[in-house]
């Protein structure tokens, strides 16, 4: 690859890099404030019906300091040093805990975001290149229901197929592995997602419509007059960029239908791990789960830039 | 001479035969898989305060004294123990057989009685944050006065002391901190104990492994394994018992019941919970303080329908504040009968009348009330519940403007601001059937049990002496009294107890099941050779 190739993605990655940074830092300090003014103290979990002596003395053996400003600092101080502290209600560092659900839900949300992509681009691509046929048609209102079903209520029907159909019985961890097809059942929860979440449909109509401009575009006529291979000229603008797109625009969509997936499917993702701690006002997990859910965000979108530029090295002096 | 010849060896051939099996006939081996509904935290009998912890905590550990099946008190780590007879010191003498679970690599220690001191030390550091601390005020101090005799002093003698010595004894060289316990000390995660069950591994998943004690000093339990599976759904959960990837429910979800009961596989075995449900009363609104009004409310509810239809009739009725099946219940009260006449007529006597909208009203005020509820796990019963009490006092014509709040949110509004009229809630006892902290005036307080503000001198004099007094006998006809005056007062309306259920598969043989701790018999617990798999 070029110098020239280099440089302006290298330009965006360390303005994107800063710009994280600050996100992060703001995410941080939102999610702080939420907490500190919600309603429950952190540690109600463990000092419940105590006397207040008794709460005073767990606080100063926890070192929880007096002010608002106190706790996010010594939060802040301890993070940049790569300590995420320990949970309130299992007392296990956050850090090893985050990175072993992270991979489960990253998972669950790539494999998904796979299927999405192994579905809407071959019902897109034919519906561009060949207009609306009965049987595009029908595919394209096929993902459009699908994407309309609350992912939820598709999750319990798929359960319920599976176990009264296939006589197979979910269960992730442990027994699963003993079954015939427990391979089978790990896909069932990126099924679900990966078909439900809404995404399917937005990228079917996106890269529809993104295709069809690019390939009716002047450049595309021309270089089908020469004899040029079309696919090749028209990829990057109709394809790559906008399938792109719409892939980092629906992150957040997919870690929320994770929540949801990975309750209905008892998968010890971070999501479930999200919704324990909220419940328990976990502070260091939820100040956690919510740093490395914006870190995935944004990852998606700082891939998205890069292609981007990739593909079109002016946009990086923008 | 020769007789304490023949204790030594007998003695000595005990020692030497600790890994004995129980010898009952019983076929030892297989696995038991259970699941629970959501994930343990910690499964130290000191730090950790959930039910699927506790329901842990009964397997790895002994207390000083154990509750049998009949409920009553059997010597466990004590083999037997002396009362002084102002009730206030307790002796203790100790199992000489007794051994710690060996940590990997290592050969298990003695239990002693600086391990009994050293729990007592740790449980009661200010530092340590327990649940236990406040029920174990009543103890002065703790004692060694040789390697297998502790004495414990009582700041003052207490009914039924004995029973509290259940508490789970951990070993002195178990938590890495010595002084006190956290969450974060890797005992709360990895612990040993005495019990009859070892804790093998807590998966990442909250998969908790424990293998059956070869050196349990009352015999190997006959199951060889204990896998407790966690769920994050309940239905699932119901469905796992069905395709035999659990074989034991713990608590059964009411909704799953019929399908487990039309099940030949499965047995469906209940259990007293000590709990019951209520409406709660804050008198600090003067509506409410009128007995007349809290009376009327109880009676334009029908309890037994709601009983029957939201919760498949598993459960009973109550008629005042012990919990149904403890010692202090007063059986020979009768809950309100269902009558909105009544209920009406009480109303119009406390001098509310019809208003434009159908809406009582006295002074110009609507006899309107704030329903403040809890969002709980499984709420969807509870909704109903909630829903249809709105529709019987509407019929009556007293209005309820229903509120749900998330669980932090609701406890500070009802028990910190107060700022509620009617709440809904259920109360958990132990056996203690202890209604102090409800009803007594000196528990009005901020984040204090008495939230509605009840306060009744006869009541105060009442619990004091129930407390005061050291007969059996006559504390249970104080209770009764109580049970009576209270049941008048209406400080709630009490609605019922539900049947706890635990389903399991036919295999698993001779299943006790402690109310509340529930696996406290669990080492007589076998499947028998042919079913073990």
């Amino acid at each position: 690859m070029k110098l020239s190739a280099i440089l302006p993605v290298a330009r965006v990655l360390r303005r994107e890099l800063a710009v994280t940074a600050l996100l992060l830092l703001g995410v941080s300090m939102v999610v702080f404030a939420v907490l500190y003014l919600a309603p429950g103290d952190p540690l109600n979990v463990l000092l419940e019906g105590q006397s207040p002596r008794a709460q005073t003395a767990a606080r100063e053996a926890m070192g929880v300091p007096h002010t608002w400003y106190a706790r996010y600092g010594a939060w802040l101080s301890k993070v940049l040093q790569g300590n995420f502290g320990n949970s309130v209600r299992t007392g296990l560092p956050v850090l090893p805990e985050l990175a072993r659900v992270g991979v489960n839900t990253l998972v669950l949300t790539l494999g998904s975001l796979f299927l999405t992509l192994l579905i809407a681009v071959p019902i897109a691509v034919h519906a561009a290149v060949n207009g609306d046929t009965p049987g595009n048609t029908a595919a394209t209102v096929a993902a459009y229901v699908l994407s309309a079903v609350p992912v939820f209520w598709f999750g319990y029907i798929v359960v319920y197929v599976f176990i009264h159909q296939f006589g197979m019985f979910p269960l992730l961890s442990g027994t699963a592995a003993k079954q015939p097809h427990a391979w089978l059942y790990f896909l069932v929860p990126i099924f679900v997602l990966g078909t439900a979440s809404g995404t399917l449909s937005e990228l079917i109509r996106h890269l529809r419509e993104e295709l069809s401009r690019v390939l009716s575009e002047d450049y595309i006529r021309t270089a089908r007059a020469k004899g040029a291979p079309v696919w090749r000229h028209a990829f990057k603008e109709g394809f790559l960029i906008p399938v792109t797109e719409i892939m980092s625009a629906k992150i957040p969509f997919l870690l929320g239908g994770a929540v949801i997936v990975e309750q209905v499917f008892n998968w010890p993702g971070m999501g479930r791990m999200a919704w324990q701690a909220a419940q328990d006002r976990d502070f260091p997990v939820i100040m956690g789960v919510a740093l490395v859910a914006a870190a995935f965000v944004r990852t998606g979108n700082l891939l998205q830039r890069v292609i981007f530029t990739m593909v079109n090295p002016r946009a990086s002096k923008q | 001479m020769k007789s304490i010849l023949a204790v030594a060896v007998l003695t000595g051939l005990c020692a030497a035969a600790q890994a004995a099996p129980k010898n009952d006939g019983r076929p030892d081996g297989g696995t038991l898989n259970y699941s629970e509904f959501g994930r343990t935290a910690t499964v130290d009998p000191i730090t950790s305060n959930e039910t699927i912890s506790l329901r842990i905590t009964e397997l790895v550990f002994n207390g000083l004294v154990g509750i049998d099946e009949k409920q009553e008190i059997v010597p466990e780590l004590a083999e037997r123990w002396e009362i002084s007879k102002d009730n206030r010191v307790f002796t203790f003498t100790l199992r000489k057989d007794v051994k710690w679970h060996p940590r990997e690599g290592e050969e298990p220690r003695p239990f002693t009685a600086d391990d009994v001191v050293f729990t007592w030390n740790i449980m009661t550091n200010p530092r340590t944050i327990t649940p236990l601390k406040v029920r174990y005020e009543f103890i002065e101090k703790v004692q060694k006065t040789g390697d297998y005799t502790v004495v414990f002093t009582l700041k003052r003698p207490i009914l039924n002391a004995l029973a509290k010595f259940t508490f789970k004894i951990i070993p002195r060289h178990g938590p890495a901190n010595s002084e006190y316990l956290t969450r974060e000390d890797p005992f709360a995660r990895n612990p040993i104990g005495t019990g009859p069950y070892m804790l093998k591994t807590i998966t990442g998943d909250g998969e908790v492994v424990l293998l059956s004690n070869p050196d349990y000093f009352k015999g190997k339990a006959h199951i060889d394994k204990f896998i407790a599976k966690p769920f994050a759904d309940q239905n699932i959960m119901a469905q796992a018992l069905m395709f035999n990837a659990v074989d034991m429910i713990v608590l059964v979800n009411p909704r799953n019941l019929p399908e487990v009961q039309g099940d030949k596989r499965f047995v469906l075995q209940p259990y007293n919970a000590l709990s019951y449900s209520f409406f709660g009363y804050n008198l600090r609104n003067p509506m409410l303080a009128d007995r007349r009004v809290r009376q009327a409310i109880a009676e334009a509810i029908n309890r037994q329908e709601m009983l029957s239809s939201f919760f498949n009739n598993q459960g009973t009725v109550i008629s005042g504040p012990f919990a149904p099946g403890s010692w202090a219940y007063n059986l020979d009260v009768k809950p309100l009968p269902f009558s909105p006449d009544q209920a009406r007529a009480l109303l119009a006597e406390a001098g509310y009348k019809a208003g434009g909208d159908g809406i009582l009203e006295k002074d110009g005020r609507k006899l309107a009330l704030s329903l403040k509820v809890p969002i709980e796990k499984e709420s969807e019963a509870v909704k109903r519940v909630v829903l249809a009490f709105q529709n019987y006092l509407k019929s009556v014509g007293v209005a309820i403007n229903v509120e749900f709040k998330e669980w932090q949110a609701w406890k500070e509004d009802v028990f910190l601001e107060h700022n509620f009229d009617i709440m809904f809630a259920s109360w958990v006892f132990d056996d203690s059937a202890d209604i102090s902290s409800l009803f007594h005036s000196a528990e009005i307080g901020d984040w204090k049990n008495n939230f509605g503000g009840y306060s009744n001198p006869e009541i105060d004099a009442l619990i004091v002496e129930s407390k005061l007094t050291l007969d059996y006998e006559k504390r249970r006809t104080i209770n009764r009294k109580l049970h009576a005056i209270l049941a008048e007062e209406q400080p709630y309306a009490f609605l019922w107890t539900l049947t706890n259920y635990s389903a399991y598969h036919r295999k698993v043989r001779r299943v006790q099941i402690h109310p509340y701790k529930f696996f406290s018999f669990a080492d007589e617990w076998f499947i028998p050779t042919s079913e073990q798999k």
